[in-house]
């Protein structure tokens, strides 16, 4: 059955959902039009590289700051909203971050109702019923598509509700963070054993984890059949450990490539008061390895192992761990500890690892402020990160920390929207309308470089600009854009659709360009732009008429989505 | 300056699948520039997650064969594709056997990076950065290669699957899957759109720039749709993302508006479990589909372009000697590199094999590096790209520079 799915490339998975983007579709679909004779750019003598010291952006209020790095980007009335928390920034920062960071607080019946109409069939499954209903006892012949299509449902409505709540959810910062911890603890959707479990990683793990404890959330990651399979673990004995999981443990999930010494004898690295190594080697991998064989899945599909059922959870499988003793770190871990007591204390000298306070902090910087966080603010971070090690809301310190330092408020377009954000945050800007999200959308996430938890590698997508700010990438967003305000993304073939209504979103009394370029300019950016960018934006909607004069209903109706649409592909709506 | 209205809503009714919408300028009439001089063009494909050089290349006979074997009791390939006394090839790649004995492939055995790392993601990044264990390093070694010759062209550099490291920083590349792709949807407004755009990505930032330059590419690469592309000498392209990333390269370079560089990336090689199933499995799946890539890319390209056409093959590292108990292999160290093109020596094996002895092993586990992959892209730099500078590209290297003979 697995090796099966393997050779299922994204486009089998595609067409498992029905998305196709064909080229019979685009041809029938071209207008008719001139053929215009185009110059061709002449050589330009650019210089190659990037100017390191671009012109400065100019400043803007805390409250587009909050928002665009706190949230998938304003809607209409968050500014406002967030004006009224308190009477100056420091406190309706200190309102926002702690709302935030207590979602239980946060009346979020908008998205209730459109999670409730989406109507759901697999979400609210626990791990052991995805297990059972979806792998264990798909009732579907496996040759035919229907066993597929069950097979992968979870995750399908996974990235359904996800959009779904990144775009209705109140509880922004929460959706931010689950986007920022799947990343880091990362898992390929479609790997081929467990696809279905991806529904509880997300949830029992990631989602119920990121306000808390670290060290906890790393225990649950460890034992959860979708890392366990992801990274190999599943088949990690004594007899072979396979170091795949260990290594990344210690390169992605913990300390970090920067505390990586390199291939080097253990015994010659520098260790703390403690005796605990500064650095990892390639040895302490090795070690770890060992130290975890035996958790795995209890997934005894047709090979018989004692004690072994068919219930997907995870277990620890005693005859395949190494009992033999251990050297991580420089932690002696001696021979024949309790069950799990191994791996158990491999966890406990990563999450506690000063190196790993750092580098959380420095990529949860990276992700809320900027691409180069400044050293202070990591250093806050990391120090909170390791006075609370044992705090059962040690991660929400954390953010507080962050969200809260001086660092986070004085920093502005040092970092553009990844694609999922830059997608998210045009329809909510334009407050589009769907409740089944139609395949379009994930298709063109995907085009712009980042399909919803489809990255390969355990690495999760970059969260820096240079990763981004690329040609393909970005005609996407500026598509994406087009297909949103023009409606053209609905799904014809299971009806589902995202519907965007600009024209009843503007005042009827503004009828010149320049009025509608204005009103929308400061709606969707919730500021100004520079003069020449804003006559830029009337031109478009003026077309042949003056900028000031009065214009038709059937010119605005017409052209006013074609506006909008260059606003959002602008520079200024990518940057937060 | 009035834009004349299309009928857009009558287009617009018949079409509300948008992703059929889409429309760009044609081009009837165009003068490419020239190409400003004789360098081939450089197409790097990068298979990502560190390929099992032991089975790309096993040893063909004697005492490493027996090692061999005996390491790999499981997942060893057998009925190799002979290419010298010492070593075969897997059966998957007999497209790229025929390249080898008609003298247009290379092999550089034993290469990689000299540096201690077993990491995926570290060795990516030196190998690219082009400055092994300095990770600092502000651009990547395509971009200071490029630095050095200039690239006076309309399209110098294309990437078909976003920025990698090897052109960081290098702001002219333009990233694009395939050309049908690669199109501006149109609502009828599109011109005065991209004139609007033209401005607001005037500015001197990453982000503007690279906005200004998909306009640019965009004016190159929209008329490639008008036409289906019909290769060359009956090649015919997979349909999956390497072989349609392969087409697209080819394309631009039969467009012959000056494509330098071309970077594929081509993922999937790290193989922990169930690498093999005999002499088929998933590692044969994927060399086949890169035999096939390469060798209808090759073919397609034999209409005129392959004397100026210089293609490497690398990977970040090779693999651990012994398997594991899962049916794979762990990370290693030393890899193998294929270069191909109407200039390479083919049919050679490169470098100097170190054996399978414990002892000849690195940390008596992998097959050591004798070759510094520097060598390989110094010699084809030196020989095919026009950059003699070799101490700009690669920092430090340049008094270790010693070529093997690769390139004619």
């Amino acid at each position: 059955m697995t090796s099966q799915l393997t050779r299922l490339t994204r486009r089998d998975f595609l067409k498992l959902s029905g998305t196709l983007a064909t080229a019979s579709l685009l041809a029938a679909c071209q207008p008719e039009q001139e053929t215009p004779v185009v110059s061709l750019p002449t050589t330009e003598s650019e210089p190659f590289v990037a100017n390191e010291t671009p012109t400065p952006l100019p400043a803007v209020q805390l409250a587009i700051i909050a928002l665009s790095r706190m949230s998938f980007g304003m809607r209409p009335g968050d500014i406002e909203s967030f004006l009224a928390l308190g009477g100056n920034d420091d406190e309706r920062l200190r309102a926002y971050v702690q709302q935030q960071l207590n979602p239980d607080s946060i009346d979020d019946s908008d998205f209730e109702a459109h999670y409730s109409a989406a109507a759901f069939e697999t979400l609210y499954k626990s791990h052991e019923q995805l297990y059972a209903d979806h792998i264990a006892s798909n009732p579907y012949d496996s040759n035919n598509d229907d066993y597929w299509q069950w097979y992968s449902k979870p995750a399908h409505e996974l990235v359904d509700a996800t959009l779904l709540r990144a775009v209705y959810s109140k509880k922004q910062l929460t959706e931010m963070l689950a986007d920022f911890w799947h990343n880091h603890f990362n898992i390929y959707f479609w790997q081929d054993d467990g696809v279905p479990l991806v529904a509880s990683y997300n949830r029992d793990v990631l989602r119920s984890h990121m306000f808390s404890n670290f060290r906890q959330m790393l225990e649950a990651v460890a034992t959860h059949p979708s890392m366990l399979y992801y990274l190999n673990q599943n088949n990690s004995s004594d007899a072979g450990p396979n170091e795949n999981f260990a290594r990344e443990l210690f390169e992605l999930h913990t300390l970090g490539a920067e505390n990586y010494l390199g291939v080097r004898d253990p015994n010659t690295v520098e260790k703390d008061a403690s005796g605990i190594s500064v650095g990892y080697v390639d040895n302490d991998v090795y070690e770890a390895a060992r130290c975890f064989t035996g958790w795995r899945v209890d997934d005894d599909l047709g090979e018989w192992q004692d004690g072994i059922e068919i219930t997907g959870n995870f277990i620890y499988y005693r005859p395949w761990h190494d009992r033999f003793n251990k050297l991580v770190l420089g932690k002696y871990i001696v021979a024949d500890q309790s069950d799990m007591q191994d791996g158990r204390d491999v966890l406990d000298l990563l999450a506690y690892h000063p190196g790993t306070a750092r580098h959380i902090a420095r990529k949860l910087c990276r992700r809320f402020i900027s691409d180069t966080p400044p050293d202070s603010v990591v250093q806050a971070a990391a120090a909170t990160f390791t006075e609370n090690h044992d705090a059962p809301d040690q991660l929400k310190r954390v953010m507080e920390t962050i969200l809260l330092s001086d660092e986070f408020k004085q920093s502005w377009g040092q970092k553009i929207k990844r694609p999922f954000e830059a997608g998210v945050s045009i329809m909510r800007a334009l407050n589009s309308e769907f409740t089944r999200v139609p395949s379009g959308i994930s298709w063109m996430i995907g085009m712009m470089g980042q399909p919803i938890f489809e990255r390969r590698s355990p690495d999760g997508y970059p969260d820096t600009k240079e990763a981004w700010a690329n040609s393909m990438s970005i005609l996407y967003r500026w598509n994406f854009a087009v297909g949103i305000a023009e409606n053209w993304l609905n799904d014809d073939d299971t009806g589902a659709t995202v519907l965007t209504d600009v024209y009843s979103q503007t005042p009827a009394e503004i009828r010149t360009a320049e009025g509608l370029a204005d009103f929308w300019i400061n709606r969707l950016l919730g500021r100004t732009m520079a003069d020449v960018d804003r006559n830029a934006i009337i031109e478009v909607m003026a077309q042949e008429y003056g900028i000031q004069e009065q214009l038709s209903d059937d010119h605005v109706q017409y052209v006013l989505p074609g506006m909008i649409e260059v606003i959002l592909m602008s520079p200024d709506f990518q940057w937060k | 300056m009035p834009t004349p209205i299309l009928p857009r809503r009558n287009f617009l009714q018949g079409c509300s699948y948008a992703i059929a919408s889409m429309a760009g300028a044609r081009l009837t009439n165009l003068s490419f520039a020239e190409q400003n001089n004789s360098a081939d063009t450089m197409v790097v494909v990068f298979l990502r997650g560190g390929w099992d050089a032991l089975n790309v290349v096993p040893p063909l006979q004697g005492d490493d064969r027996g090692i061999y074997e005996q390491a790999r009791p499981d997942i060893k390939i057998s009925e190799l594709l002979q290419l010298n006394d010492q070593f075969g090839l897997h059966p998957a790649l007999a497209p790229l056997h025929d390249l080898y004995q008609a003298g247009n492939m290379g092999i550089v055995h034993a290469v990689g990076l000299d540096h201690d790392t077993r990491s995926h993601f570290d060795a990516q990044e030196f190998i690219e950065l082009g400055t092994p264990g300095s990770k600092s390093t502000t651009s990547g070694w395509i971009t200071r290669y490029l630095q050095g010759v200039g690239a006076s062209s309309i399209l110098p550099v294309l990437s078909t699957s976003g920025q990698p490291t090897s052109l960081l920083n290098f702001t002219p590349t333009v990233s694009l899957s395939t050309p049908e792709d690669f199109s501006q949807w149109d609502n009828g407004l599109v011109a005065s759109q991209q004139k609007a755009l033209r401005q607001l990505y005037s500015g001197d930032s990453l982000l503007h720039r690279a906005g200004t330059r998909t306009l640019d590419a965009l004016n190159v690469v929209s008329p490639l749709v008008e036409a289906e592309y019909q290769p060359s000498n009956g090649a015919s392209y997979n349909d999956d993302e390497f072989g349609q990333q392969l087409k697209t390269v080819a394309q631009m370079i039969k467009l012959e508006t000056g494509l330098r560089v071309a970077a594929v990336d081509y993922g999937g090689w790290d193989t922990h479990e169930y690498e093999t199933d005999g002499n088929g499995g998933y590692i044969a799946e994927l060399l086949g589909n890169l035999a096939s890539g390469l060798s209808n890319f090759y073919l397609d390209l034999d209409s005129g372009y392959t004397n100026r056409l210089s293609v490497v093959v690398i990977s970040e590292f090779g693999r651990r000697l012994v398997q594991n108990e899962s049916y794979g292999t762990d990370h290693g160290h030393g890899s193998v590199m294929f270069t191909l093109g109407g200039n390479v020596n083919g049919g050679q094996v490169f470098g100097n094999w170190p054996g399978l002895n414990n002892d000849q092993l690195y940390d008596h586990a992998d097959l050591a590096v004798t070759t510094d992959y520097r060598q390989v892209l110094s010699e084809l730099m030196t020989a095919r790209l026009g950059n003699p500078n070799i101490e700009s590209v690669f920092p430090g290297f340049s008094g270790n520079y010693n070529p093997l003979g690769i390139y004619r």
